[in-house]
């Protein structure tokens, strides 16, 4: 029972990563079987207008399908899971939510073996960057319903020693500025950055997790700034935007000795996508995704098309393995549109923000 | 916001005389580099930086004319923080950097523009007349020459400057600030608004500006020549910042000044660290007399400086013949000729056609039952160059309290209201400046004390009079500082 639907393609080594027509169209006959496909994609299939067994074979084809995410608000989680799994021991990983942002939380469904292609993946890119192995970590990250937490909690039982962390809840956040109260956003970010003084003035913290914000209110602070910089070997940011002049500074005046990693992530992709290696602080900051399995696109909203290579559009992104498929999710965010790494599919994304609001908003009445 | 002063008594301090020459010699350098952009790096406590996000600044055609380096909040915080952990210089060094300051700015080569070439480029970005930018430049070298004296005229006369003073022995108050770093979120509207904070430097402070997009040259050219006399880096900082950024400046420095309107008033009114300088709605009351008397000082009120200064009048209100009044009102500025702003005889500003369209929109929207003697049919004309002018426009509205008097619009725009005693103050209320032109006593009484009138000029005086030792809304010292008891032996 529990051997019955193992594929070649998606079931091989963890540190073989099979070509891209090879995924994908194994990803289709899997999704789309009736004996192993998930019940939310087999309810899909006919509603689609194409058979993807037959008529997806690229990244580039999984732009034919709808962006579906909207409906991962509602749809009851345990139908995300493909059948083939069934029977299988400790096949689960868990179940994680979209940051809610814009209404419900959308839920994806983290299977075992994608936890374990991901980590094969993040340590490699780690070695390549030269992270130390057994240092401590401090995470300021949110665990609960984000994937964030979890995945750090991995990596550091995968190559580092104690796992500090500090707690965060970003939909509080979220809610304290929409609701108008700033100055409440301000009082939690105080409360977090107090605990992490707590841990970065007595422990030995080698890694450094946090988003753009927290990073750069521990630094604000010339004390914090100093602790990190003499001690820690590596600061990676993620779970939020950086601009290139913060990236910048943070590189060149604040933290000169320190590496700086940022990571481009999304829950909709389960994974996230980090700076490519050897930028210089004036770089665009490249993010590299891990395709096959995850891919980039960077479009123009209106038409759909790819924007050229240095131009800005919006983000694509599509998720093809065998635990999840979500293709053709376009992101609210902004990019520049960048050749991937040879032998990579899809598009390298760099200087990803949100879309841009600048200067003084317009106004009428008066004379300022 | 500091404006044309024609009555204005000088500094007693020298005024150099090199400014006409070197501003003739200027023009002849003034069509170069018009294809470069200007660019306006943010001036930190490490020197200029020109960040990677950079905001085109258009002139009236949408020609970008400069680019601005908008910085983030890492920067912002870093640099208040350079700013608060410096030591303010000896105030008789501030003085003479101020003095030196004020020569540079007015007089020479300043981040590569000479003075011509600087108002050249404010009066094609912002639209405002070039005369009104060169005589703010004048204005503000004035300024920076009495910034030391001006500052101290708010000092309680029961204080002294300095503890050391010997008056301390016995116990005396001493005028010190209640913080270390101020920072200004300037207008573009005019020039002059940059005349005014210097006082903070005067007084010690260290100072943070952030310019307005509208108008980010002056700013950045004061600053520079602040840099130039003998302010350090870490006393002065020009730190242009989008929207979302902008509060950061606020909430990192002690105390602040916010130009802005209703909103700013209702988003900072209530915050003791933070002195707005709301709208103006400057007016004009004519009380017992023949306005025919008075038409220059009307006319001048309202069309003067552009009509984009606070202290311009927004409303006239009269006991005698508003018909006639605002006739002769709007024969008078709709003699006022269109012209580029950089025309030497420019007397109206100018805006990109699509904003101008917007405010001609929600001028005539308003002006819906009134009765219009100019500009009823809009405002807007076309000039060479691209955008349009905006052309005087009057209305008249039939009673006292109408609710258009208190719409201030950024051109010579004016509300004839008529007005009689059992009207009351009310509809005179909440003025940055309010000229009586009456003989009655009784009512000067009232508007003296009234709260929420900033200023009250008896008799024929334009409201845009202004003098850099008289309080514009208060004097910013009563802000920047306090008293404490300092007893010694």
């Amino acid at each position: 029972m529990t051997t019955l639907h193992r594929d070649p393609i998606l079931d091989g080594p963890v540190d073989l990563i099979p070509a891209e027509t090879e995924l994908i169209e194994a990803a289709m006959r899997w999704h789309f079987d009736p004996r192993t496909g998930s019940r939310f994609w087999l309810d899909q299939a006919d509603t689609l207008g194409f058979d993807p067994r037959e008529d997806i074979h690229t990244a580039a084809d999984l732009a034919r399908f709808p962006n579906i995410v909207d409906r991962l608000r509602h749809v009851p989680a345990g139908d995300l899971i493909p059948q083939g799994y069934a029977g299988q021991d400790a096949a689960i990983y868990g179940v994680y939510d979209s940051g809610g942002t814009t209404g419900p939380p959308k839920h994806v469904v983290f299977m075992a073996d994608w936890m374990e292609r991901l980590l094969a993946r993040t340590d490699q890119e780690m070695d390549a960057r030269d992270y130390p192995r057994g240092a401590d970590w401090l995470a300021l990250a949110p665990s609960g319903p984000h994937m964030f937490g979890a995945i750090v909690r991995e990596t550091v039982r995968l190559r580092g020693r104690l796992n500090f962390t500090v707690d965060l809840d970003p939909r509080w956040v979220k809610k304290c500025i929409a609701a108008g109260h700033p100055e409440q956003a301000d009082q939690y970010a105080d409360h977090i950055i107090a605990q992490a003084r707590a841990i970065l003035e007595s422990q030995d913290i080698g890694v450094l997790v946090a988003t753009p914000p927290l990073l750069e209110r521990l630094v604000r602070d010339d004390e914090l700034r100093k602790l990190i910089a003499d001690r820690v070997q590596v600061v990676e940011w993620g779970g939020a935007h950086m601009d290139p002049d913060t990236r910048y500074l943070l590189r060149t005046e604040v933290l000169p000795r320190t590496r700086l990693i940022g990571r481009y992530g999304s829950t909709m992709v389960l994974a996230s996508a980090i700076e490519r290696a050897g930028l210089t602080p004036d770089d665009p900051c490249i993010f590299d995704s891990f395709s096959p399995y995850v891919t980039f696109r960077v479009v123009d909203p209106e038409t759909g098309e790819s924007v050229p290579y240095g131009s800005r559009g919006r983000v694509v992104m599509n998720h093809v393995s065998k635990s999840v498929l979500l293709p053709n999710n376009l992101e609210r965010d902004e990019a520049t549109r960048i050749e991937p790494p040879p032998g990579r599919v899809g598009d390298s994304v760099a200087d990803v923000s949100p879309v841009a609001v600048f200067g003084d908003s317009p106004v009428i009445e008066g004379v300022y | 916001m500091p404006a044309r002063s024609p009555s204005a008594t000088p500094p007693a301090t020298d005024r150099p005389e090199a400014a006409g020459t070197r501003v003739a010699d200027n023009r002849a350098e003034a069509a170069e580099n018009r294809a470069a952009l200007i660019e306006l790096d943010a001036l930190g406590p490490a020197g200029p930086f020109r960040s990677r996000n950079r905001l085109p600044i258009t002139d009236l055609a949408g020609v970008p004319l400069a680019e601005l380096s908008l910085v983030p909040s890492l920067y912002v915080h870093r640099a208040v923080a350079a700013l608060r952990a410096a030591e303010p210089l000896p105030a008789a060094d501030r003085f003479v950097a101020l003095a030196r300051a004020g020569e540079v700015f007015a007089t020479q080569t300043v981040a590569g523009l000479s003075v011509e070439e600087y108002s050249h480029a404010v009066s094609r970005i912002s639209g405002m007349p070039i005369s009104v930018v060169r005589h703010a430049t004048e204005t503000t070298w004035r300024a920076l020459l009495g910034a030391g004296r001006d500052a101290r005229q708010a000092r309680p006369q029961a204080s002294v400057d300095d503890w050391h003073d010997p008056a301390t022995q016995g116990g005396r108050a001493v005028w010190t600030r209640r913080g270390e770093v101020f920072a200004v979120h300037a207008s573009g509207n005019h020039p002059g608004v940059h005349a005014l904070w210097p006082q903070a430097l005067a007084l010690g402070y260290r100072v943070a500006v952030r310019p307005s997009r509208r108008e980010p040259l002056t700013a950045h050219r004061l600053i520079t020549a602040l840099r130039a006399a003998g302010f350090g880096p870490d006393q002065v900082a020009y730190l242009p910042t989008d929207h979302a950024v902008a509060d950061e400046i606020i909430s990192a420095a002690d105390l602040s000044m916010v130009y802005g309107g209703d909103d700013v008033v209702a988003k900072y009114g209530a915050d003791p660290t933070v002195l707005v300088q709301g709208p103006g709605r400057s007016k004009i009351l004519l009380a017992g007399e023949d306005w025919h008397h008075h038409l220059d000082t009307l006319v001048d009120s309202v069309g003067d400086e552009g009509g984009t200064a606070c202290v311009n009048a927004t409303a006239v209100f009269t006991d005698t013949d508003p018909d006639g009044l605002a006739a002769a009102l709007a024969e008078r500025l709709a003699a006022i000729p269109t012209l580029p702003p950089e025309d030497d005889r420019a007397v109206l500003p100018c805006q990109p056609t699509e904003p101008a369209a917007a405010l001609e929109r929600y001028l005539l929207d308003h002006a819906a039952g009134t009765t219009a003697h100019l500009g009823g049919a809009g405002i807007t004309d076309p000039v060479p160059g691209g955008g349009v002018a905006l052309r005087p426009a009057v209305f008249q509205v039939d009673r006292a309290d109408a609710a258009q008097t208190g719409i201030e619009l950024g051109f010579p725009c004016v509300w004839v209201a008529p007005w009689s005693p059992a009207d009351g103050i009310g509809p005179l209320r909440h003025s940055l400046v309010l000229t009586a032109i009456t003989a009655d006593e009784r009512l000067v009484d009232r508007l003296v004390a009234e709260p929420t009138i900033s200023n009250v000029y008896v008799g024929d005086h334009p409201t845009y009079w202004m003098r850099p030792d008289v309080p514009h809304d208060g004097y910013l010292g009563e802000f920047l500082m306090r008293t404490k008891t300092v007893l010694r032996d």
